[in-house]
């Protein structure tokens, strides 16, 4: 499938829709555990939270990322890096607002022929009043193989 | 706590990342990636059926390390890359060491260099975090 340049780069600057998510304690826990941790103190959320609380907060989920850069497959994205910034610990039963959207896209041709986008995507989330409590930075390849 | 710059945050290990909890995170994160929870997929597209540890997951293993040592609030940021997976039955040993302590703002903050190992030597997490130290 071809996608081309200009396509990529109209998604600069999209924002998400916007919305609210509340972590429940039964997430936190199985999250948490998930890790191998024990369960934080006082409420507190596990920090890897910030991977998915910001894009289903945000009202996409996952699959709307990669049928937003026209992802070949499931399997053809691999992730370059996050970048998350703690303004404030995450807590477990407070509903907290996000907002963000794409920020960047380069392309990059290689030799044989794949193509690779990467999309930046740059979500904040808030608490009461506007307080900005933690920022997920991060950037996604999407891998179009040639034919 | 003292803190100085070439301390080691001590190593935090998982003997065994498992399918299951792979699958519980899918599902929270609802992740449609199947290399994350199909074996079938995972054999077809040439890792030997075994499935792919979620980077975040991944990335939490070297929280659990950051947390363990400075305390469960003092996270402030992580900047990561993933150089190699981590696939079902790996063992990993997240670990760190101290780069620099600076003042800001009357807070003390750690930056740390932090990785994710697998237990063939093989890199899986790489970056930076920054971590408040008690005062």
């Amino acid at each position: 499938m071809v996608v081309s340049e200009g396509e990529m780069r109209a998604l600069i600057g999209q924002a998400f829709p916007g919305g609210t998510y509340r972590i429940e304690p039964w997430e936190n826990f199985l999250l948490t555990e998930a890790t191998g941790a024990d369960r934080l103190p006082e409420g507190l959320a596990h920090p890897i939270h910030l991977f998915h609380v910001p894009i289903a907060g945000v009202g996409v989920g996952i699959a709307d990322l990669f049928a937003l850069a026209q992802a070949p497959s499931d399997a053809s994205v691999t992730i370059d890096y996050y970048d998350w910034e703690f303004f404030e610990p995450l807590r477990e039963s407070l509903r907290y607002a996000m907002r963000g959207g794409v920020r960047d896209h380069e392309r990059t041709p290689h030799a044989d022929g794949t193509i690779v986008d990467s999309l930046t995507y740059c979500i904040e989330v808030l608490a009461e009043s506007d307080r900005l409590v933690a920022r997920a930075t991060f950037r996604w390849h999407f891998w179009r193989f040639a034919e | 706590m003292t803190v100085k710059v070439g301390d080691r945050i001590p190593d935090w290990t998982l003997d065994r990342v498992t399918p299951e909890r792979m699958r519980t995170v899918a599902a929270i994160f609802r992740d449609p990636n199947p290399v994350h929870w199909d074996r079938e997929f995972s054999q077809r597209v040439g890792l030997a059926g075994r499935v792919v540890n979620q980077s975040p997951l991944n990335l939490g293993y070297v929280v659990n390390a950051l947390l363990a040592w400075s305390g469960p609030e003092s996270l402030r940021r992580l900047r990561v890359e993933f150089p190699a997976p981590v696939l079902d039955g790996d063992r990993v040993t997240a670990g760190g060491v101290v780069k620099a302590i600076r003042s800001q703002r009357g807070r003390v903050l750690a930056e740390c260099e932090v990785w994710l190992d697998r237990d063939d030597g093989q890199r899986a997490v790489q970056g930076i975090a920054v971590v408040e130290l008690p005062g």
